[in-house]
């Protein structure tokens, strides 16, 4: 019960950040379904007792672990390999804005120039 | 020789206000008919101040980006400015503006697509530390053994480009720690790369990007580099 609460509080606070914005659903999907599935083998533990008897595991609540385990490594990789496109994407746009610079001081001298000629 | 060759000098800066001044100077008295311009990484003192008071042309980058990044923006530069030469010069005054022509002639007589300035071709100069020969002797038999090629200063920052190796440059270039990797990138590309004995001053201002602390991580990093850039494809 308490741990349901919690769930759904704790998705309640999702959903209302991205409501405002600070969180953008691409990214907090993973962690809405993450906990809707939680909350499914909280209601239904019976769930948990299946996966371990598949798997061969004798304890239920380690099967949980197992799976909190590698969701978060999961999930850290994803981290990983999304600060890579991110630190490349930042590298391009200020090489960008650089030569950018350049060219528009180098246009606008060229601009007085000729405006100074006329 | 030939003036009519567009020629630019790419001067990476992070923090150099102290030597910025004389390294340009030192790029117009000894090497006139080279145009040049600035690259300042984001400093955190008065080097872009002393760049536009001057009027040096410069690149000024919004945000830091390490030396790959810096040093890829003056390729860029030379790109889309139709440079058929580019010379990475750093702007701590390691370097001396004296050899830019002899580079340029070796690249262009001898149809070069890169002219390396070694400190150890004729081991004159300021030779570097012991531990950090070591490191650097390491690299050239690394890259020795990898591409049948003989580079003895693999990790020198002055390095003249031709046209080729200009645009790969612009598009590929690692962030960190780029001399040796890039150089077995465009090794495996078939380019020709030979080297041109330099001396190389011991640096009076500002700190190698290579601390001691950091010397093995340079190591472990470059030396998979290396091997990631076996692993791709041409």
């Amino acid at each position: 019960m308490i741990a349901a609460v919690i769930i759904l509080a704790a998705l309640l606070a999702i959903v209302n950040m991205i409501r405002k914005r600070a969180l953008e659903l691409k990214y907090a999907l993973a962690w809405i379904i993450v906990l809707i599935l939680v909350l499914i083998v909280d209601l239904v533990p019976a769930i948990l007792n299946v996966i371990s008897y598949g798997f061969g595991i004798a304890t239920p609540v380690n099967t949980l672990f197992l799976l909190a385990f590698c969701f978060s490594i999961l999930l850290i990789f994803i981290l990983t390999v999304t600060v890579s496109r991110l630190s490349d994407r930042i590298r391009q746009l200020s090489q960008a804005v650089a030569l950018n610079e350049a060219r528009i001081e180098q246009l606008a001298r060229e601009l007085a120039e000729r405006e100074g000629q006329k | 020789m030939e003036r009519s060759v567009k020629s630019l000098v790419i001067i990476p800066a992070y923090n150099e206000e102290k030597s910025i001044d004389r390294t340009v100077e030192d790029i117009r008295r000894n090497a006139p008919d080279f145009d040049f311009v600035v690259v300042n990484d984001c400093s955190s003192d008065q080097t872009l101040g002393i760049c536009l008071e001057k009027g040096y042309p410069v690149l000024n980058l919004p945000v830091n980006l390490g030396i790959g990044g810096a040093v890829q923006t003056g390729y860029r530069y030379a790109r889309q400015n139709g440079y058929e030469v580019a010379v990475q010069f750093d702007g701590d005054g390691q370097h001396d503006a004296a050899y830019l022509d002899a580079m340029r002639d070796k690249l262009l007589t001898q149809k070069l697509d890169m002219v390396i300035g070694s400190r150890f071709l004729e081991k004159e100069g300021f030779q570097s530390s012991g531990i950090r020969r070591l490191g650097i002797r390491y690299f050239t038999r690394l890259i020795r053994i990898l591409t049948g090629t003989v580079i003895t200063d693999p990790t020198s920052g002055m390095r003249m480009a031709g046209k080729t190796v200009i645009a790969e440059f612009a598009d590929n270039y690692p962030k960190d720690y780029p001399e040796p990797e890039s150089v077995v990138r465009i090794l495996r590309q078939g380019c020709k790369v030979q080297e041109y004995p330099v001396k190389m001053r011991r640096r009076t201002e500002g700190t190698s990007s290579i601390s001691p602390g950091r010397s093995i991580y340079y190591m472990v990093k470059v030396t998979l580099a290396i091997f990631m850039e076996m692993l791709r494809r041409q």
